[in-house]
Formats: C-alpha cells, sequence, structure tokens
C-alpha cells in the first residue's frame, strides 16, 4: 500500500479509502451564496435617532420659551403695573382694592400677586430687543420729520419771498 | 394637455398683475440707486423706517406729553419713512443721472409735484404729493444743492396739517406757517 495518496493523492488509492471519499464528497464544501431561513431573520433595526434629536430640540425650545417668559414677566412686572393703573384714586386700602401708583411702600410681592389676578393690558409691553428697536426707530423718525420739516421751511421761506400770497400756505391745507 | 398649461398660466398672470397694481399703489419710492453716493459723502443720513418699526416707535411715544403726542398721531398710519442724505466737502460729487432713477418715480405713480423751488444760494427743492382721492398719501421730497443731496419719502396717509403743527417742537425747526395753537386755547381757558 502506497501511503502516498493520503498525502498528496499521488500512487495507487486504497479501495477503501477511495470508498470513503464516495461517500463523504457529497458533504465537501459547495460555493454557494448563505441562504438563511425566514424564520431565523433578525427584524429591521429602526433609526430612531432623527426622533429623538426632534423630541429633544423641541422640549429644550419649549423649555427656553417657558423660561425666557417667566424671566420677562418678571422684568416687567413694575412696569405693567404702573400702565394698568386705574385712574381713579383708591383712599382706603383693602385686600380687593385696586392698587394704585400712590401706595409706594407696598412691597413687591405684592405688587406681582396683584398683577397676576389682573386681565392683561390692551398694549403688551415691549422686550428688551423690542424696546431698543423702537428707541432707535423713534430717533429715526424724529431726525427724519426734522429733515422733511427743514426741506418744508426752504420752500416755504422760499415761496414767501417769491409770492406774497402765501402759496404754502394754501397748499398746505389741501391735505 | 393644453388645459394643464391654461391654469398655471391664468394663475401666473394673475400673480404678476396683482404684483403690478401692488406696486402701481405702492408710494414707496427706491433710493437704492443713491447708495454708492455715500462713499463720496462727508456726512450721510439714511433713514429706513418701515411699518412695523412705525408701530414699535410709535408706543414709544408717550401720550401725556402733548408734543410727543402730535408726533404719535402723525406717525399713525403711516406705512414708512425713508430718507436718504449726502453732504459733500466739494462740488460735483453727483450728477442729474444719479438722480434720474427717482425722477423717474415721482414722474408716474400718481405723483404730482407741488412745489419747485429753485434758489442759486440754498439749491433746488422739490415737494411731490401722491393723492389717493382727497387724502394725501404719500410725500417725497427732494433737495439737491451743489454739495447736498437730500431725498425724503414718506409713505401712508400723510396728515400736512399735524406736520404743521410740529413745528418748532422737538427740534424740528419752525415752518413759519401759521395754525392754531391747541396750548394757547388752554392758557386762555
Amino acid at each position: 500500500m502506497n501511503d502516498d495518496y493520503l498525502w498528496d493523492k499521488t500512487g495507487e488509492p486504497d479501495p477503501q479509502v477511495q470508498e470513503l471519499e464516495e461517500i463523504l464528497g457529497s458533504l465537501r464544501y459547495q460555493p454557494k451564496p448563505l441562504q438563511i431561513p425566514n424564520e431565523l431573520r433578525l427584524p429591521q433595526r429602526r433609526n430612531y435617532f432623527p426622533w429623538v434629536a426632534i423630541a429633544a430640540g423641541v422640549s429644550l425650545a419649549i423649555l427656553a420659551g417657558g423660561i425666557w417668559l417667566s424671566t420677562r414677566s418678571h422684568g416687567d412686572a413694575p412696569q405693567r403695573q404702573a400702565e394698568v393703573t386705574p385712574p381713579a384714586p383708591v383712599k382706603e386700602v383693602t385686600p380687593s382694592a385696586p392698587k394704585t401708583p400712590e401706595r409706594k411702600n407696598e412691597s413687591p410681592e405684592e405688587v406681582v400677586a396683584v398683577h397676576k389676578h389682573r386681565p392683561r393690558a390692551s398694549v403688551p409691553v415691549l422686550s428688551k430687543r423690542e424696546r431698543e428697536e423702537a428707541l432707535m426707530a423713534k430717533e429715526q423718525v424724529m431726525l427724519a420729520l426734522r429733515l422733511t420739516t427743514e426741506k418744508l421751511s426752504l420752500v416755504h421761506k422760499k415761496t414767501q419771498n417769491t409770492n406774497p400770497a402765501n402759496q404754502i400756505k394754501n397748499q398746505h391745507r389741501v391735505g | 394637455m393644453k388645459s394643464s398649461f391654461k391654469t398655471p398660466l391664468i394663475a401666473l398672470l394673475l400673480i404678476i398683475t396683482t404684483a403690478f397694481v401692488a406696486k402701481a399703489q405702492d408710494t414707496r419710492i427706491q433710493m437704492g440707486t443713491l447708495d454708492h453716493l455715500a462713499a463720496k459723502a462727508s456726512q450721510t443720513v439714511d433713514v429706513n423706517v418701515d411699518e412695523r418699526l412705525m408701530k414699535l416707535a410709535a408706543r414709544l411715544f408717550s401720550d401725556k406729553d402733548e408734543d410727543e403726542l402730535k408726533v404719535k398721531k402723525l406717525i399713525e398710519g403711516l406705512k414708512g419713512i425713508y430718507v436718504k442724505s449726502f453732504e459733500f466737502e466739494t462740488e460735483g460729487q453727483y450728477v442729474a443721472a444719479d438722480l434720474e432713477p427717482i425722477r423717474a418715480q415721482l414722474r408716474g405713480a400718481g405723483w404730482t409735484r407741488l412745489v419747485n423751488v429753485i434758489s442759486k444760494k440754498e439749491g433746488n427743492v422739490e415737494v411731490y404729493l401722491q393723492f389717493a382721492g382727497e387724502m394725501v398719501n404719500g410725500l417725497a421730497v427732494l433737495h439737491t444743492d451743489d454739495k447736498e443731496l437730500t431725498v425724503v419719502n414718506i409713505v401712508g396717509p400723510v396728515n400736512l396739517d399735524k406736520l404743521a403743527q410740529l413745528e418748532g417742537q422737538m427740534g424740528i425747526p419752525d415752518l413759519g406757517i401759521e395754525s392754531p395753537k391747541p396750548k394757547k386755547k388752554t392758557n386762555e381757558q
């Protein structure tokens, strides 16, 4: 018997070995794609990250908005008090009576509590940024009005000099 | 196939027509063409107050102060105030062509030139008004001098009587226009 066949498939093969080869040959490696049965397939992994991110963003926005609103209302509380003060002065101070500006000795806590029970002022209070913006706009409006009236004054002066009938005065009444 | 094009085409035409009508009714003068003069000017005033800012500003004018109340009433209902004013060190820093886009706008869209003052010393001043029926719906003032160029545009219902009432108050120069003074009336009472 030549053992070389067992090592490198050279030489005379042993019939028993050949028989074993044929039996085991059916189990040899076959190159084909892996087929996973349906029942063994894992469910697709859902990507929840965008939803979680959106939810976190919305929550943060709501939280920030709440904080901003609460700080703003606290900061503006005395101003609102001044704006919504009823015109009639109240002499006798009772717990249910409306507060007046003359009552300077009342504590800030009382003022805030009163404000909470009052109806909202018809003119909403400006935020700090809006107020700055409004101040700038007011200055610009005044500057524009000054320039406009300067020019109209010049026109008026010239028309007065040339036309004693006060032309600009008459035209002025058109509007 | 043809009908599928019809509807968007009609919609597009409607949008364009609406835009043109809106533009025709708008009394705002586009002054962007003057911006390049800022580089040559020694002093520039640029006021841009739109309707939103106007409403914000109006809230800062006090109702208790008589002068401020007058300004508040004047600017109530206005849709904007726009000013561009340039002062130059030397003459000839701008040419007539620079003003042509402004003049072109003032020639159309219902503008009427009310006054044109020509002065060698103080330059030319033109006052334009736009009427909506009997109401003044816009005011434009164009002042051109050798060393100065100013364009003022007030958009919206300008009450010239109220404007005259501002004279001599809050730094606003006296126009010298005679008008009833409420202060005097209250003193007399």
